[in-house]
């Protein structure tokens, strides 16, 4: 490949990976919004913005894809290129998803806004748990950038953290809702709010085990934390 | 001729001498021989200062040149003094470069260098911090792949950077304004400053919140007055139902009476720079005022009690105290439902410090609420508090009046369980009298009008 070739190759990688981290910056703000969305008493428009973000993002994907495609026909990568390109259809496809769960997070905060006292504390839980899953998509998209796979092996560990919160806010949930039947309707969507968060750290957990694929060559998707670690550690 | 040249024939010619006089002793086998370890000793003289002067000029680049012997002790001291002006100018060098980058890290706000393809070059600690970029690894990375909000990508993209951007950053859960601006310098190098305006933002946000909650909490009375009016207007009503609307239409006014005398209250107090009245006056009056207020006001719904501490006087706005205090009385009667008890307490603690504090046993607060309690219209049930007839700017006034008093408010409550507030006025303005009955203060103002009656 003459030099000229290999630049342009480069210059394409990159352009791929700027493109993934720019998609990752868009669902980042539509998830901070969901988060307001659930914090505040009034909608100030959050949701159509949320709505309008979640179209921009899928838009994201299908160009990122295109632009994977070609270098893969044009360029036939080998090795590490080859898996970046790899890992990174694997990515967007995970910030897609985050997307869509951004959305339904944002229309049930909606849903349950009317309801008082059950929702003022719960939303506060919830926002808290949501906090999380922001940050770990915070880290992994940084480890992402860095090909830091310490921060990426970070961020599976706080995957745990998250599903945590998830199972003691189901269980208030549910203390609620036998206490008071009429809470129900309304606990239901904060335990879908809640589920959809949980799945948001898991796609968050897989950005950064798709980091750690990326550097290591190794497949780590359904290694445990602490063997990740080991995998990490062992240069 | 050099002086190195005619120092440098003196061996040469030495041996040449040395040879002759032996030539001439021993005869010139020994001569010969002579000369020629005499030229082969200077040979390797010379080599063994060459082989120094190569190791010098091999090794580290911080080592000074080797001392040399002879003809060469001139060159080595000339390269020696050479190297020495060099050091001591790159010294200065380094001195120079050390000061303009610590210039750059002390600047108080984020500073990143980024080169043509806007990747980072370097940038001071602010900027790692309210960035979050790495300093070790971050270096070559381009910027818009960490700083990834689309409103700064957008920013990047558009090339015109004669004003800055807005982004809202989240690190470590702590959510901060930044105002990001791209200041082009060099050959197409940018320089990326970034400004925290979290506090800025904020005060812009309470604002805009404030107009806009004054303004529903005037329309909703309106609405409800204009639709009796119309009514009114358009048909006959007979005497008992006019006299019910007009007395909900007053009820409406005097809604917005208060939520006006309020609003005034609070610019008094806020806009009051200067030092509050420096009055004294007794505390026990205005403790049994209060619990009589309270009375009143609870129509005999709840056991009002009162406790007296030690009788004391402050120093500070009387008007003033009495309003805060008299807020946190209303409060209490207002959250709490018939047949609770609402108990008013003054005792002065051992330190000197006096405490007012009101314990009802009503409703009470989620812990997830006090931390805002005493922002403006913030209420943690809108229905009901305005059913009770709060204006949301109660607690408001409470806290401006304690801030010029350097007074603390302490609140304990738990949902269900009642609440205790408690204002902790600080030792150097509460003067305990010995006598029980001193109370009888006779210059202290017994007006009961709003704070702005005995302002300075």
């Amino acid at each position: 490949m003459s030099d000229h070739t290999s630049k342009q190759f480069d210059a394409e990688m990159e352009a791929i990976r700027s493109g993934v981290l720019s998609m990752g910056g868009l669902v980042e703000r539509q998830l901070a919004r969901a988060i307001e969305a659930l914090e505040q008493d009034e909608d100030h428009g959050l949701i159509d913005a949320v709505a309008a973000d979640e179209h921009a993002i899928n838009r994201f994907q299908v160009d990122i894809d295109q632009m994977c495609a070609q270098v893969i026909a044009r360029r036939q990568p080998t090795a590490v290129d080859l898996r970046m390109v790899l890992t990174v259809s694997k990515v967007v496809n995970d910030l897609e998803r985050i997307g869509d769960e951004v959305k339904k997070v944002a229309y049930k905060a909606a849903g349950i806004r009317g309801n008082e006292g059950l929702t003022r504390t719960r939303n506060f839980d919830v926002a808290r748990m949501a906090s999380g899953a922001q940050g770990m998509l915070h880290k992994a998209l940084d480890a992402f950038a860095r090909l830091d796979v310490n921060a990426a092996a970070e961020v599976v560990d706080d995957d745990d953290a998250i599903d945590h919160a998830f199972n003691a806010i189901l269980r208030q949930l549910i203390s609620f809702m036998m206490e008071d039947p009429r809470t129900i309707t309304a606990a239901l969507e904060a335990v879908f709010i809640a589920k959809s968060i949980e799945r948001i750290g898991d796609h968050a957990k897989n950005i950064a085990e798709s980091v750690v694929q990326v550097v290591k060559g190794k497949d780590v998707r359904h290694a445990s934390a602490e063997q990740i670690r080991a995998e990490v550690a062992g240069e | 001729m050099s002086p190195v040249f005619r120092s440098g024939l003196i061996a040469p010619a030495g041996v040449v001498g040395a040879a002759l006089v032996t030539w001439a002793a021993a005869g010139p086998g020994w001569g010969l021989a002579v000369s020629i370890a005499g030229f082969l000793a200077i040979v390797a003289f010379h080599l063994w200062h060459i082989g120094l002067i190569t190791a010098w000029a091999r090794g580290p680049l911080d080592a000074l040149p080797p001392e040399g012997r002879g003809t060469w002790a001139d060159a080595f001291s000339a390269i020696y003094r050479r190297v020495r002006v060099r050091s001591a100018y790159q010294r200065d060098l380094k001195l120079t470069i050390a000061r303009f980058r610590e210039a750059a890290e002390a600047i108080p706000d984020g500073v990143v260098l980024l080169d043509a393809s806007n990747r980072i070059e370097w940038a001071n600690p602010r900027a790692h911090a309210q960035l979050g970029l790495d300093p070790d690894r971050d270096r070559g990375q381009p910027i818009v792949n960490l700083l990834r909000q689309p409103e700064f990508l957008r920013y990047v993209d558009t090339g015109d950077y004669g004003e800055s951007v807005l982004v809202e950053t989240n690190l470590d859960g702590a959510r901060r304004t930044l105002s990001l601006q791209l200041v082009p310098y060099g050959i197409e190098e940018k320089l990326l400053l970034s400004h925290d305006v979290t506090q800025v933002e904020l005060v812009a946000r309470m604002r805009r919140d404030f107009i806009a909650n004054v303004s529903h909490e005037l329309k909703t009375p309106l609405t409800v007055i204009a639709g009796f009016v119309e009514t009114m207007q358009d048909i006959e009503l007979d005497p008992r139902q006019r006299a019910r609307y007009l007395g909900l239409m007053h009820d409406q006014t005097r809604n917005m009476q208060r939520l006006v005398d309020d609003l005034l209250a609070l610019s008094a107090l806020e806009s009051e720079h200067a030092p509050i009245a420096d009055e004294r006056f007794a505390i026990l009056p205005l403790m049994l005022e209060l619990s009589a207020d309270a009375k009143a006001l609870s129509g005999g719904r709840h056991a009002v009690e009162l406790d007296l501490g030690r009788a004391a006087s402050v120093s500070g706005s009387r008007d003033e105290i009495r309003s805060a205090f008299a807020n946190l009385v209303s409060n209490a009667i207002r959250y709490t439902p018939p047949g609770g008890r609402i108990a008013l307490a003054w005792r002065v603690e051992p330190q000197g410090a006096g405490v007012f504090s009101v314990t009802d046993t009503g409703i009470g607060i989620g812990k997830e609420h006090l931390p805002r309690l005493t922002e403006r219209f913030y209420r943690v049930d809108r229905s009901r508090s305005r059913a009770t007839g709060g204006t949301g700017l109660g607690l408001a006034i409470v806290k401006h009046v304690l801030l010029r008093h350097q007074a603390d408010l302490e609140i304990a409550s738990a949902p269900g369980a009642g609440s205790t507030f408690s204002v902790r006025l600080p030792a150097r303005r509460v003067h305990p009298e010995p006598a029980a009955d001193a109370a009888a203060n006779g210059d202290a103002p017994t007006s009961t009008a709003s704070p702005r009656e005995t302002g300075p």
